[in-house]
């Protein structure tokens, strides 16, 4: 964790809730990033492409505390959070989903989304209520479970549901902890073209007046969703800017879309 | 499902109160031990069942419970005024703070390494205890006397089961509402998924060390309540052996279910009653039915009772009566063979017998079940031999039927699995 | 001084012991991940086996013959019964083979009876290797280090230079890939158990006719066996030859050493005051020898779970 005051980042204004700068990390001597530098307008929809083993879970890691950089700072509205605990960074407001289906499969749907909910009220350690009577935070995960349109499936438990009903329970339990700034890590991947279609309708939904940040291989989705587009090769950005942007670069066309349009 | 709750609880509760008055001292006794292994087995499965963390040392937060209440015990004996009902507090209070102390650094490793660190924290009060004649009265440990209190003598053994049964009805019933907190619901949550807890906000170590501290606490008031009762303890409490046992009652109950551990803990425990008496052997039984149950019915007895209860609508009764009626001569057959080869070895190769083979050089009849049996003779080992395999084969044919009768209505869950829900 | 190196000498004689067993729990772990409770039994059920041959026949039968049917009760232990349980997880495994470990130990209690038996050296062997300091080293005791040098050797040349040695270290590091590549993984996973089970077995065989052969060797050496096992490294049989040397010398050691900490103040004219209060002040090295293999697995455990040579998975 750098403690030496860095200069600020060129894109960096009161506009961006997330900044990265000089992000760097090496796994035993093999770089992964390579010096990211990253700025997340408040509210937008910015998608991370690249191809794989870019390193976009390695950012996503990053960035949610899952391991602290090689150097590098992450700043959540102005507040270096590069290297603290996931925990932490989830309070002061970030949350993530995860790219393979991380829930509590032994737990009911409903009950998956009221441990995120239990979280945000600050109920971590209370041994002392009937859960059944903490009314605010049942009623808040009822509706949070209806809005991902899960609601029908409350008392199922989490593995029996289906592969995108638990895609769908994912971006839930992310949202549970009302975050300001959501990642979501593949959120559509392994999906039929309706299955697709409907939880990109949902995650438009529920990110309205939220920051997102997502990481997609699907180009429609990332296209008809997003806002701005960064994309990295090689744990580096190589060009950030609209969609339209992103198709008219050059560079990007030959290292990651050019394969996919020829 | 309540209904029958509320009638199996009021039985429960007639019995456990109505009829030990009329039962004698070695009964009083033993429903006493049954109450502490309940409480034991239960404050284990919180932190393994629900928590997910199986430990191998819970020995040492049970030792140091009754420890801790010796000595209170001791000072009361002194004349420090403190009311003997309450002596297990002590035992909770000694089980707590070691529980958390241990429990910060053994919570720092997950799985077989969390294991280990605990059974390597037991091991050091046991090997240290027979050193430590003030804090553990060494090789022989510590002994006191239960003194009068609120008038009562709490001489009797039948007072000390009352004394019991209340502390141990009344931790179970902390440690079931504990289940509808919501850090309970927290702890299962840890269980299924620890690093999805701490993306959501928790403290992981936190949450894990104050289970574990819960957890051990429950475990002194165990060791409390048999300090109570026995008015005694050595080093030899902090065995693995005591460790073992509550692992074993737990696991042949059931650890996915509340009342599991509480079931596994009572037949056994009632089980090595009986069995003592009649038999040297029961150790052996013991281990072969925890063995039994760990390869067929993993998800223990209690899962399977409790499988039955919830798909008692669904299930083709009639057609399972007969199944189930051959299957039960089947264990009957098996268990009556291996019973019979255990009993017939434990006299066959008993000093005593040797001795007197040395002596006659003659091999003589065993008399078991009545009936006289000739060591060298085939008539002897023939009938269980086939006895086994019968019932082996018949259980073996058996299995799929009833799976198939189980599973008519497609996807529902084969009796010997752990149901998909959670605790309670 | 001769305390010193008589001490080393045993030690290291008891490590290459402990080694014998834990080098089989290591490569059951390294390769299927189960921490085998029941392989301290291995281990007592060769001694017993061995005194049985022996008896009917004479050592050496014992000898080669006991490891063969701890072998054998290993394959079948892993055939039919791991294997069934093998889709409930490791944590169930693990708790199988403990309740096996019971089984066996009242087994030989029932067939053996719970006292020790009279498993001796045989003639041949009961003689002086050297004298030290005035007295009698016994040969077999260099046997029991002998065997267990044979017995590295042979392993190390056979996981090392084999194939069959390669297929089981790629069996052990990636199951699935080993399987795809056309090995059969079960029948190493078997043989794997039932080699380890063998030399536990030998291990048995060749201890218990110099130490005590009684019910209570597994629950003895088992808890020991793990400490090796954990402060080499889980899965490195270097590591554990190490730890087994380090800690079987330890422990030799600190049982002559009768100075506690209230010892460590008498420079300060405290001591007399220290072993007043007692308690574990008190304590003498020798007493709580016992402990320290523990404290060194909580060590261990606790700051670098790896072991002194285990891989950082």
């Amino acid at each position: 964790m750098s403690r030496q005051p860095t200069p600020p980042h060129p894109m960096a204004t009161e506009d961006h809730v997330l900044v990265i700068q000089n992000l760097d990390k090496h796994f035993d001597g093999l770089p992964i990033m390579r010096g990211v530098d990253l700025a997340i307008r408040r509210g937008e929809r910015h998608a991370v492409l690249g191809p794989n083993g870019a390193g976009k879970s390695t950012l996503f890691n990053l960035i949610s505390g899952a391991y602290p950089p090689s150097a590098g700072v992450i700043t959540l509205n102005g507040r270096p959070i590069q290297g603290l605990a996931p925990e932490r960074i989830n309070r002061m407001g970030l949350a993530r989903s995860f790219q393979i289906t991380n829930i509590f499969s032994r737990l009911s749907a409903f009950e998956n989304i009221r441990m995120g909910v239990m979280a945000r009220h600050g109920v971590l350690f209370d041994l002392f209520s009937r859960i059944q009577a903490k009314h605010r935070i049942n009623e808040e995960s009822r509706a949070l479970l209806d809005r991902v349109r899960l609601g029908h499936r409350a008392e199922t438990a989490a593995a029996d549901l289906t592969y995108s009903e638990q895609r769908a329970l994912e971006i839930g339990m992310t949202l549970a902890t009302s975050p300001e700034v959501i990642l979501l890590d593949e959120p559509t991947a392994g999906m039929s073209r309706e299955e697709t279609f409907y939880i990109v309708e949902l995650i438009r939904d529920v990110t309205k007046g939220k920051t997102l940040l997502v990481v997609e291989h699907d180009m429609s989705v990332v296209f008809s969703l997003c806002d701005r587009i960064s994309v990295l090769v090689y744990g580096q950005i190589l060009a950030t800017g609209t969609p339209d942007e992103i198709r008219a670069n050059r560079e990007v066309q030959e290292a990651y879309l050019g394969e996919e349009a020829a | 499902m309540s209904v029958y709750r509320l009638i199996f609880g009021t039985l429960a509760a007639v019995l456990l109160v109505a009829l030990p008055p009329t039962l004698g001292l070695g009964w009083q006794n033993t429903l006493t031990d049954v109450l502490i292994a309940s409480l034991f087995a239960a404050a284990f499965n919180l932190l393994m069942g629900q928590g997910g963390m199986l430990s191998f040392g819970h020995a040492a937060y049970y030792g140091l419970g009754a420890f801790a209440v010796l000595h209170l015990m001791g000072a009361i004996e002194n004349g420090f005024p403190f009311p003997t009902p309450l002596l297990p507090l002590a035992g909770g209070l000694a089980g707590l703070i070691a529980g958390l102390g241990a429990g910060y650094f053994a919570t720092q490793r997950t799985g077989v390494y969390f294991s280990l660190v605990t059974l390597a924290l037991a091991e050091m009060p046991h090997a240290l205890a027979p050193h430590w004649k003030g804090a553990f009265g060494g090789e022989s440990g510590l002994s006191s006397m239960r003194m009068p209190s609120m008038g009562f003598s709490f001489g009797s053994s039948l007072e000390v089961y009352y004394v019991t049964l209340a502390w141990v009805v009344a931790c179970i019933a902390l440690l079931y509402a504990y289940t509808h907190t919501p850090f309970g619901r927290l702890t299962l949550a840890l269980r299924d998924n620890e690093q999805r807890v701490r993306f959501m906000g928790y403290n992981a170590h936190a949450t894990k060390t104050l289970v574990f501290g819960i957890s051990a606490m429950f475990s002194g008031v165990a060791g409390g309540l048999l300090a109570m009762s026995s008015e005694t303890a050595n080093y030899s409490i902090f065995s693995t052996q005591v460790s073992a046992q509550v692992v074993l009652h737990t696991i042949v109950g059931g650890s996915g279910l509340f009342f599991g551990p509480i079931i596994g803990a009572s037949v056994l425990t009632l089980f090595t009653f009986l069995m003592s008496e009649m038999t040297r052997s029961w150790l052996l039984y013991q281990g072969i039915i925890f063995t039994l149950v760990m390869l067929y019915a993993p998800s223990g007895i209690g899962s399977i009772i409790q499988a039955h209860i919830v798909q008692r609508s669904r299930l083709p009764w009639g057609r399972l009566v007969l199944p189930y009626t051959l299957s039960a001569i089947g264990i009957l057959l098996a268990a009556a063979a291996i019973v019979f080869v255990v009993q017939m070895s434990e006299h066959i190769f008993s000093q005593s017998y040797r001795a007197m083979i040395e002596r006659t050089g003659a091999w003589e009849p065993v008399v078991l079940f009545s009936v006289s049996w000739q060591p060298l003779s085939p008539a002897t080992w023939i009938p269980p031999l086939i006895a086994f395999a019968a019932g082996f084969l018949l259980l073996t044919r058996l299995r799929g039927t009833i799976a198939r009768l189980w599973h008519e209505d497609r996807r529902d869950p084969d009796p010997s699995v752990v149901p998909a829900h959670g605790t309670a | 001084m001769e305390f010193f190196i008589t001490s080393i000498l045993n030690g290291a004689i008891y490590g290459m012991l402990l080694f014998m067993v834990s080098a089989g729990l290591t490569l059951i772990f390294g390769m299927m991940g189960v921490l085998n409770f029941a392989h301290a039994s291995f281990y007592m059920l060769g001694a017993y086996f061995a005194y049985t041959l022996s008896g009917l026949f004479n050592f050496w039968i014992g000898l080669l013959v006991a490891p063969l049917l701890v072998g054998i009760i290993g394959v079948v232990i892993e055939r039919f019964m791991l294997r069934r349980v093998h889709r409930h997880g490791h944590a169930h495994q693990l708790l199988l083979t403990f309740g096996l470990t019971f089984i066996c130990e009242e087994l030989v209690k029932l067939f053996y009876g719970d006292f020790p038996v009279n498993y001796q050296m045989p003639a041949e062997l009961n003689f002086a290797a050297f004298t030290l300091f005035g007295i009698n080293y016994p040969f077999y005791r260099v046997f029991i280090g002998l065997v267990a040098v044979a017995m590295f050797t042979a392993l190390f040349f056979l996981l090392t230079r084999t194939r069959i040695g390669i297929i089981v270290r790629g069996a052990e590091r990636l199951p699935k890939m080993a399987e795809a590549l056309g090995h059969n993984v079960p029948l190493v996973s078997m043989g794997v158990f039932g080699t380890g089970a063998a030399l536990a077995g030998l291990a048995g065989a060749v201890a218990g006719a110099f130490f005590p052969t009684n019910p209570n060797m597994a629950m003895e050496l088992g808890v020991i066996v793990f400490v090796v096992v954990v402060v080499g490294g889980l899965g490195s049989l270097g590591g554990s030859l190490v730890a087994s040397l380090l800690i079987g010398i330890f422990t030799s050691l600190a049982i002559g050493f009768d100075w506690s900490p209230a010892d460590l103040l008498a420079p300060l004219g405290l001591d007399g005051w220290a072993h007043g209060i007692g308690g574990p002040l008190s304590l003498t090295l020798s007493s709580i020898s016992g402990t320290v293999p523990f404290v060194l697995m909580l060590i261990v455990l606790l700051v670098r779970p790896a072991g002194l040579m285990g891989s950082k998975t």
